[in-house]
């Protein structure tokens, strides 16, 4: 992807392939801790039923049985059209499991801990992010693996792009109506924000320009593409990108808990990380850690909020170079079209190809499955386990300055006031399906 | 001002990677569509993969 000619694409596969096996791992434990709550889930049904109801124990073909006859009466009322959603196939525990509640009259341990780890939500999100920033910070990630466990970070997007396939234009333009209130409001607020503070605190323009895009809009990828127009120093961007990782980090890992003690829905959950966290790949691990509706409406604001990089950076080119320019008398022209042209995230036009897709009819109910749930998992395991694997607190060490203060309570004051607003719009308007 | 300018280049370098990075997602993807649309892989490849 990113290659390089020092090297070549040799020096990335060890990375690559390290955060394949643990993006298998994580995702394996993903796969054991779900059946083993649904298995909890059913234990716990059949021994109510034992307990407090005082129903006997059927055989175990009878068990399966009754509970398949049940499904199919369920789905003849959904085909006469008696009840809206379509009934779920049951789960059933297998002959071992089920013969062993019987004997015992207890849940087994394994389906108790299951239950524990989603309780906690320590699905495959947070055994990647955690994990890895563990790895990194203790035993530490050798070199040989290090390009490797950058490029997988990317491997996120094509996540994003098949997520694509779960939307109609209508959810995208409903929701998309929100995002683009919030992407103004708060997104191009921020930027405007630190841009100003900076001047009157009389920062370096180079520093400020760069943390002013990078807390606004994209966090890294922003900052990037501001750096060469507001002529940043190298120590500026470091600045810059630490106190974005920094904000970025402790969001990534509080904000899950935070909206859970708000009693905040998954929608509500998805439009706040869409607006408050600044770097894609942590909002998009934050929201599917909180749940696949959180992911669907985060996706949104996401993919308006990076359309916007462009803008940021046209108001910085203004800001920065031909406002203060036009003061000295001199008369600097901006090529908008080549700024748009140069600095559009591309990846977002699969996403819409996607979108469109679906809305012609192309994708059935599998495939949506297929893309938007399975693969998806694929390529994010993969990218959160080089999103972890790079937290390295060294670089966020490098956060500092009065810089790092402007940035840091532009970043948490986003955080707040966009909290209180989405609550306030409530759960319906940011509702995908 | 050497440094700067060096710097300037390499944010132009990085920025032109995730240009390519880009268009590498857009190929990714299109090809995991092609593969689930064409019937190569389907919603028993994924629990396939797992015990």
């Amino acid at each position: 992807m990113t290659s390089d000619t020092n090297g070549g694409i040799g020096k990335y596969i060890p990375g690559l392939i390290l955060c394949i096996i643990l993006g298998w791992l994580a995702l394996q434990w993903d796969q054991s801790i779900h059946k083993w709550q649904k298995d909890y889930q059913e234990s716990e049904k059949i021994l109510k039923a034992y307990i407090k109801e005082g129903k006997p124990f059927l055989p175990f073909v009878e068990y399966r049985a009754k509970s398949e006859e049940k499904y199919k009466e369920k789905l003849v009322t959904f085909e006469r059209a008696e009840i809206k959603e379509k009934p779920k196939k049951p789960h059933l525990l297998k002959e071992k499991d089920y013969e062993n509640i019987v004997a015992t009259k207890e849940i087994p341990f394994k389906f108790r801990f299951g239950e524990r780890m989603i309780q906690f939500q320590l699905t495959y999100v947070a055994i990647l992010l955690l994990g890895g920033m563990i790895i990194r910070n203790t035993i530490g990630l050798p070199k040989v693996f290090r390009p490797g466990a950058v490029l997988a970070r990317p491997i996120i997007k094509p996540g994003i792009v098949l997520l694509g396939g779960y939307y109609l234009w209508s959810n995208l333009l409903k929701v998309g109506i929100f995002a683009l209130l919030l992407v103004l409001i708060f997104i191009l607020g921020s930027t405007v924000l630190v841009s100003i503070i900076g001047r009157r605190m009389k920062q370096d323009d180079g520093l400020m320009g760069v943390m002013a895009a990078g807390t606004g809009i994209c966090g890294v990828s922003a900052a990037v593409a501001v750096a060469p127009v507001v002529n940043a120093k190298p120590r500026d961007f470091f600045y810059a990108v630490g106190t974005i990782l920094l904000f970025g980090t402790v969001a990534l890992f509080t904000f899950p808990y935070i909206g859970k003690a708000l009693g905040m829905s998954e929608p509500v959950f998805g439009a706040w990380v869409g607006t408050a966290i600044l770097n894609t790949a942590q909002l998009v691990a934050a929201a599917t850690w909180y749940g696949h509706e959180s992911l669907l409406t985060a996706n949104i604001i996401n993919i308006v909020r990076v359309g916007f990089i462009p803008i940021v950076v046209i108001f910085c080119i203004w800001f920065y170079v031909i406002k203060p320019a036009a003061a000295e008398g001199r008369h600097e022209k901006i090529n908008k079209w080549q700024v748009v042209k140069e600095k559009f995230p591309l990846f977002i036009l699969g996403f819409f190809a996607m979108v469109t897709l679906n809305e012609l009819g192309v994708f059935t109910e599998e495939h949506r499955t297929i893309f938007g749930k399975q693969f998806l998992q694929i390529f994010f395991a993969v990218g959160f386990a080089g999103v972890g694997l790079n937290i390295a607190f060294e670089d966020l060490k490098k956060a500092g300055g009065k810089a790092f203060v402007i940035g840091f309570i532009a970043a948490t004051l986003k955080a707040v006031l966009s909290a209180i607003v989405v609550i306030l719009i409530g759960t319906e308007a940011f509702k995908v399906k | 001002m050497a440094e700067t300018k060096e710097f300037e280049e390499k944010a132009k370098k990085v920025f032109s990677a995730e240009r390519k990075e880009d268009i590498w997602v857009l190929i990714l993807a299109a090809i995991t569509v092609i593969l689930g649309l064409t019937g190569v892989i389907t919603t028993k490849t994924f629990s396939s993969l797992f015990f």
